[in-house]
């Protein structure tokens, strides 16, 4: 398949493209912030750093460079994948993101295999029946409209400091992961069950859904066999809206429940303007995203043969 | 037609109808209850409760050792290294790991620590120390005089940049290693605070060995009742127990040893999070109580709920007296008088906090209540007459007006800084003020342009900050001419009065005591007078622990000391 190949690297072509632009934005949006970077090296606001160790700061980083040579310096160490050191962590960025990528990934993948395989439940067993819908559409719509943080508190008051079943602090293993995956899961598995209920639904009218009846296919065999299979095009399509989500998501979840990740890291790199880290987590959500999003191109085909293309 | 009837009337009415079953044969339903149920039990299983590790019950009443305390408080760190950060958290964990040379006993009392004793000579400019024998760093390093001298060429070296502890020591020169148990430290000027400067964790003395190593390899290793194991970013940090301990300061409430096993700080930001970890057992004391939650835990049968209130600058509003209608001092004091404080205080912090009427807390050294009465405190209608007889007339909207322009005074909200609700505070202290017709706004700015635009580019009438730190020299700090925000000070003020800075730098330089006292309330006095500022409130730490933990004491900065502190049954 020479088509699929070339259009494979199209895609990772652009996908540098993307990381470059991601990169650059980041460092437009960093330097365009009002503020002296080298005085948040030097702590922050409360800090009381003397001109010397300001002055100090500004050539040990290069600061006093014009802004053009500081982005040259960037993109050069950038293109040999050098993200630079942390501004207040005295850490190579690479090292910040690799320790707290983890707990993150943990918790983003649990969310999402929580999300997904609720959404699809909940799709499955309610779509085309009436009451069960309606009742549904309302959970969903709650858990839509909920922020995570408050699905959060409430979670750890009933589930950890009432019923003491799951840890917030030290180390819970698995079972420290379990109320923070349903707070982030909660609110992507209400907007990806209604799409797939929909999905669903419409499939289930379709004159293939009658003719398989026609023909004596149980009801699960249609919803489970041939509808789902029409109702997964779109919920592959908010797939990446989800990534982006969980990642969002993640920041605030990880507040709630004191866990470490990435959110943590970036939420303290805005914060304090660690530049070098914020680009790093900024590149690698880009590359995240724009990977994912070809696996998807590539999930569409398998799944709908109606896009592979026509054998010449 | 009330809901009820049209319900009962649609039930009677509802036709017989047989519930279509064309497409319901449930098994899809059943195998989704059945994965659901499956996945709650193993869940539920494999949440059974884990195991209680306190130590065991022993005979009589006196402190047993052993046992984990897990303390959780808010905030992170970027740096263990006391001479780095300027956190509060760093120096709260830091002040387990190190000893400093000298302790500080009372407001203004200092007992011997790592130092047995101590020389001032050469008019205040030269402190010989005598060092205590036999002390040895967690890594097996001998404490000699090499370490003090290491230890302060570290935080003043500018590689080192440091946020805070080489603020405190600014005057330092040189230390000179006379023999190994005598140190000589040699100050540019006099400086009594000096020796209070010493005693905090900022300044705490490191092992020189570790300081030798790379940035990036830092260990925090001093003398202290504990030593430091791992530090999980965002996490926690686990300290264990230095059975050697050896040098417990001044006043401590036993020898040798700590009690505790291990010290585990966790990092919980969310305040509801960190409240129900304690309530829930998952940790034994918290540091930042929410003041909502505080009359819970004062009843107490199974906690212990502590408020220690800090020493040094209270949470006072600064007004900039070099611009616009703040220029005029009748004008500051109306403000002042226009702000009805202790309601404010009172209403928001449930009364935990004290109404301050001082700039300095009345926990620091050289707190003067008297000066109080030169304070214009809340009284609306001298506000306006104040107003008025500086020549601001009413105008539409209700909001003083002169040669056409409206009192407006910018007081910009860098949302970040917020806490204790301080926001709150400042809708009531706009509220109140905008009835005597004075306008304040607002802008919410982000941490750039808070510090370039309006701490460093002076654009703002108002700005609101507290600073903690138990001495009076707080106030040279917060009122010296040369002491504004751009010179690493706390004058947001802009105060620029021969008269104050001839006080707070005699202060600093007398060794007379009475002298510096009566020099620092005249500062607060003069500052009170002059409506440079406007006290609002004394920030209180509120801690609490379980019950179980004993023998907890808190030091001259509020910390909690956790060398005496075990775990009762």
């Amino acid at each position: 398949m020479p088509s699929l190949a070339r259009r494979l690297l199209r895609r990772l072509a652009l996908t540098l493209v993307a990381v470059w632009g991601a990169a650059t934005l980041a460092f437009a949006g960093m330097r365009l912030v009002p503020g002296d970077p080298a005085r948040v090296i030097a702590g922050g606001v409360q800090a009381n750093a003397t001109p010397e160790v300001l002055d100090a700061i500004r050539d040990q980083y290069g600061l006093r460079e014009p802004v053009l040579v500081q982005y040259g310096v960037f993109a050069g160490r950038l293109l040999r994948g050098d993200l630079g050191g942390s501004y207040q962590l005295n850490q190579p960025v690479s090292g910040v993101i690799l320790d707290q990528l983890g707990p993150t990934v943990a918790l983003a993948a649990g969310a999402a295999a929580l999300g997904f395989t609720l959404a699809v439940a909940v799709a499955l067993v309610t779509a085309g029946r009436p009451h069960g819908r309606a009742v549904s559409r309302a959970l969903e719509f709650g858990s839509i409209s909920t922020p995570n943080f408050w699905i959060g508190v409430l979670l750890l008051a009933v589930f950890s400091f009432r019923l003491h079943w799951f840890p917030v602090i030290g180390d819970g293993g698995l079972r420290s992961l379990v109320l923070p995956s349903v707070a982030l899961a909660l609110p992507i598995a209400g907007v990806l069950a209604q799409v797939t209920r929909e999905g669903l639904e419409r499939a289930l009218d379709q004159p293939f859904a009658v003719t398989a009846r026609a023909r004596g296919a149980t009801e699960n065999r249609i919803r489970l066999r041939h509808a789902l299979r029409h109702a997964a095009l779109p919920v592959l399509t908010l797939s990446g809206w989800a990534l982006g989500e969980l990642l969002a998501g993640a920041v605030v979840v990880e507040t709630v429940f004191a866990r470490q990740g990435l959110g943590h890291v970036v939420v303290a790199a805005v914060r304090g303007r660690d530049f070098p880290v914020v680009t790093g987590v900024v590149v690698l959500s880009a590359l995240t995203f724009s990977l994912i999003n070809i696996v998807l191109d590539l999930l569409y085909r398998l799944v709908d043969p109606r896009m592979r293309p026509e054998p010449a | 037609m009330s809901l009820s009837d049209d319900t009962a009337t649609r039930a009677g009415e509802r036709p017989v109808r047989r519930r279509r079953r064309l497409r319901s044969r449930r098994p899809v339903a059943v195998a989704a209850a059945v994965v659901a149920v499956a996945v709650v039990a193993a869940v539920l299983v494999a949440s059974a409760r884990g195991g209680d590790d306190r130590p065991a019950r022993q005979a009589g009443a006196g402190p047993i050792a052993g046992g984990s305390l897990t303390y959780a408080v808010a905030g992170t760190q970027v740096s263990l290294d006391p001479a780095v950060a300027a956190t509060a958290v760093t120096g709260l964990i830091d002040r387990n790991v190190f000893d400093s040379l000298v302790a500080q006993t009372g407001p203004a009392t200092f007992g011997p620590w790592l130092a047995t004793g101590w020389k001032v000579s050469n008019g205040g400019r030269t402190y010989t120390f005598t060092l205590r024998q036999g002390v040895t760093f967690h890594d097996g390093t001998p404490f000699t005089a090499q370490a003090v001298k290491a230890t302060l060429d570290h935080v003043v070296d500018p590689a080192t940049k440091s946020a805070y502890a080489a603020s405190l020591i600014a005057p330092y020169k040189e230390a000179r290693v006379v023999n190994d148990h005598v140190v000589e430290v040699t100050l540019a000027r006099p400086f009594t605070p000096f020796l209070q400067a010493l005693s905090v964790p900022y300044l705490g003395i490191q092992s020189p060995a570790a300081l030798a190593k790379p940035v990036a390899d830092y260990r925090p290793v001093g003398t202290g009742p504990f030593s430091f194991v791992s530090w999980e970013k965002d996490k926690r940090v686990t300290l264990r127990k230095n059975a050697r301990y050896a040098s417990p300061p001044a006043g401590a409430s036993h020898q040798g040893a700590p009690y505790l096993d291990d010290l585990v700080f966790e990092f919980v930001s969310e305040d509801a999070t960190r409240y129900g970890a304690l309530t829930s057992g998952q940790a034994q004391g918290i540091a930042g109580v929410p003041p909502v939650n505080a009359a819970k835990l004062k009843s107490p049968a199974d906690f212990s709920f502590s408020a220690q209130e800090t020493p040094g600058l209270n949470y006072n509003l600064y007004l900039n007296q070099t611009r616009g209608p703040l220029r005029d001092v009748r004008v500051r004091r109306a403000l002042s008088a226009s702000i009805n404080v202790d309601q404010l205080v009172k209403n928001i912090y449930f009364g935990l906090f004290p109404v301050a009427r001082n700039p300095l807390s009345r926990t620091t050294a050289a707190y003067d209540a008297s000066a109080e009465s030169a304070f214009a405190s809340y009284d609306p209608a001298e506000a306006r007459r104040l107003l008025d007889e500086a020549g601001w007339t009413t105008g539409e909207n209700g909001y003083r007006v002169k040669d056409g322009k409206t009192l407006t005074l910018v007081w910009p909200y860098w949302a970040e800084g917020n806490k204790e609700q301080r926001d709150v505070l400042a809708q009531g202290i706009q509220a109140q003020a905008k009835l005597v017709g004075i306008k304040i706004e607002r802008p919410t700015v982000d941490t750039g342009a808070f510090v370039g635009t309006y701490l460093i580019g002076g654009a703002y009438d108002l700005v609101d900050v507290s600073f903690a730190r138990p001495t009076p020299d707080v106030l040279r700090f917060a009122f010296a001419s040369g002491n504004t925000y751009a010179k690493a000070g706390g004058n947001v003020a802009l105060v620029k009065s021969p008269q104050i800075d001839h006080w707070v730098e005699e202060a600093a330089e007398t060794s007379d005591p009475a002298t510096a006292e009566r020099d620092y309330s005249s500062v607060q006095q003069e500052v009170l007078r002059q409506a440079y500022v406007v006290p609002l409130y004394t920030p209180v730490q509120l801690t609490a622990f379980s019950a179980k933990v004993r023998g907890i004491a808190f030091d001259a900065q509020t910390y909690p000391v956790f060398y005496g502190a075990w775990l009762g049954g």
